[in-house]
């Protein structure tokens, strides 16, 4: 394994031959492992799966100092739990991850923000930056070279869109967590107006790997255009839920349900995409290869990694009303279209799970969700009908079915 | 109170991200965050009360009351949900004599619905004074409240 390794204390790490790729990229030119970061194709693990190096490369050509960078743990989606499991059991990499992309990106100062459900971990990544900083690994002149850098933990406290980059920013800063309007990008107008490379910690952590072994041979691990190691989170009716780690393109959808030992009772359906902004797909879609590529073909994303398998006694209705219920809360509510069109969604839903739809609610549960797509300001608000979307097409019959 | 909120903010003068470790130390503290410290916090960063009190209030997992002895959140996310979360809050609610958000009479336990603990693996879970419980049934997430302090 690449990423799930058992390395949680820093003897650990050392002996299986941890801050070896940050040694090797002090020796390097920023613009060599920006250049091998672009080469290895990684993607962003955070559910937008931008290219990592793309996005390294426009911070490091801003002119304007300081350059800050961020570490995404405010991991929130449903179902989503692989960067709690990364950060249990190979904490290290991701430091080291943030270590070399500041080196690159000229950065002297990080934040790493975890979500409060998380403070445990919010605890223990402060003793491990406390203990870098005792080994010359982090603060003034790493390993003895000119290269100062240093990370501050900062605690969410509760906001599901806060893992929206912009958000963040504005939660680090002290503020609302409002996400801003893009462009411009945090790339030019990130923490305090500056350059802001933000990552999610799964990303980060890729960037040892890809520094260990050379982009180029990253780039053939799994599928071309698509590669690397991924790590997902399974869970629901399967007879062991956890994360697993597989190249990407390398698996498909149910070759890792079989994986965790295959479904609890009769397999009904699954969602994938990252939780309540996910597809509820029908079997049709198990021999999908687990690939940003083969999700984007068939119209969807793979986001955050995450499966949520269903077996034969969940109600369809039931799992739209509780995503409903969830936007509707998590809605941060600065633009209309998502305050107000999540909660006629959670309306309209609740209306037909009591027995009482018509084809007319129908109707408007499609338009609320049409104008939503198009009007919301953040991705939160343009994602809340993906599953109820989905679901009407993998599971019309169902769904119409209770419909008078 | 006014000399441990200030030691507080002494304690955080020199990170870029002040305002969240403050009410997050300020809550740790008073078990919510009171008017007084909120008062205090923006006469020490330059800030005026409301705009402490219009970030602060944001965010669910800040309190401006004080709540019941011990805090408990129960996942009631797509996993858990399916996993059957439904019927632990009912019993829940039927057993303690409350409703989800509100404190028992006795101010021994405060009850919170959450949507995504991230221990999904575990579902159903519940999170008690910060700890995590998973694999529950309705019985046993009664026993454990009820091996409570």
């Amino acid at each position: 394994m690449m990423l799930l390794k058992d390395a949680s204390n820093v003897e650990d790490y050392l002996a299986q031959g941890g801050f070896k790729a940050l040694r090797k990229a002090l020796e390097f030119g920023q613009d060599e492992i920006i250049k091998e970061v672009e080469t290895s194709g990684l993607l962003g693990r955070g559910g937008a799966a931008f290219p990592t190096g793309l996005k390294m490369k426009f911070v490091r050509k801003e002119r304007k100092t300081p350059k800050y960078i961020v570490a995404n743990a405010d991991e929130g989606e449903p179902g989503t739990f692989k960067d709690r499991v990364l950060m249990e059991r190979n904490p290290y990499q991701i430091l080291e991850g943030m270590i070399i992309s500041a080196y690159a990106i000229g950065a002297k100062k990080g934040f790493f923000y975890i979500r409060y459900e998380y403070k445990e971990i919010a605890k223990d990544i402060e003793r491990k930056i406390e203990e870098l900083r005792r080994l010359g690994i982090l603060g003034p002149s790493i390993y003895g070279s000119k290269f100062s850098f240093d990370i501050e933990v900062v605690l969410g406290a509760g906001a599901y869109v806060c893992g929206e980059e912009t958000a963040l920013m504005e939660s680090i800063e002290g503020k609302r967590g409002f996400p801003r309007i893009k462009p411009p990008y945090p790339a030019q107008y990130g923490l305090w107006g500056k350059p802001t490379l933000i990552n999610n910690v799964e990303t980060l952590a890729n960037i040892p790997v890809v520094m260990s072994m050379g982009g180029a041979n990253y780039s053939r691990l799994g599928k071309e255009g698509c590669s690397g190691p991924k790590l997902f989170s399974v869970s629901g009716f399967v007879k062991n839920p956890g994360v697993y780690e597989a190249n990407l393109g390398e698996k498909t959808i149910g070759e890792m349900i079989e994986l965790t030992g295959g479904v609890e009772g009769e397999f009904k359906g699954l969602m994938i995409g990252g939780g309540a902004a996910g597809f509820i797909l029908n079997e049709e879609y198990l021999d999908m290869p687990l690939c940003f590529k083969d999700a984007k073909e068939r119209g969807l994303f793979l986001g955050t990694g995450d499966i949520i398998v269903f077996n034969e006694s969940v109600n369809i209705w039931d799992i739209l009303l509780n995503i409903a219920k969830f936007f509707e809360h998590e809605s941060c509510g600065q633009c209309f279209p998502c305050r107000y069109g999540t909660k006629r969604m959670r309306e309209i839903i609740e209306k037909i799970v009591r027995g009482e739809g018509r084809k007319e609610d129908i109707e408007k549960l499609n338009a609320t969700a049409r104008a939503m797509k198009i009007a919301s300001l953040c991705p939160l608000g343009a994602s809340a009908m993906l599953a109820y979307e989905s679901a009407m097409k993998n599971f019309r019959e169902e769904l119409m079915g209770v419909i008078q | 109170m006014d000399g441990k909120v200030l030691e507080i903010i002494e304690k955080h003068r020199n990170d870029d991200s002040k305002l969240l470790a403050i009410l997050h130390d300020v809550q740790n503290e008073f078990g919510y965050i009171p008017e007084d410290a909120i008062k205090t916090i923006a006469k020490e960063l330059g800030m005026k009360k409301g705009e402490v009190y219009d970030a602060a209030s944001f965010y669910s997992f800040f309190k401006f009351e004080p709540e019941g002895k011990h805090e408990v959140m129960i996942c009631d996310c797509i996993v858990c949900h399916i996993k059957g979360s439904e019927r632990i809050i009912e019993r829940i609610e039927k057993e303690f004599g409350v409703k989800m958000g509100e404190t028992t009479k006795d101010g021994k336990f405060t009850f919170k619905i959450v949507e995504g603990l991230g221990y999904c693996e575990h579902s159903p879970v519940m999170m008690l004074d910060g700890k995590i419980y998973g694999n529950l049934t309705p019985e046993k997430a009664v026993e454990i409240l009820r091996g409570c302090e």
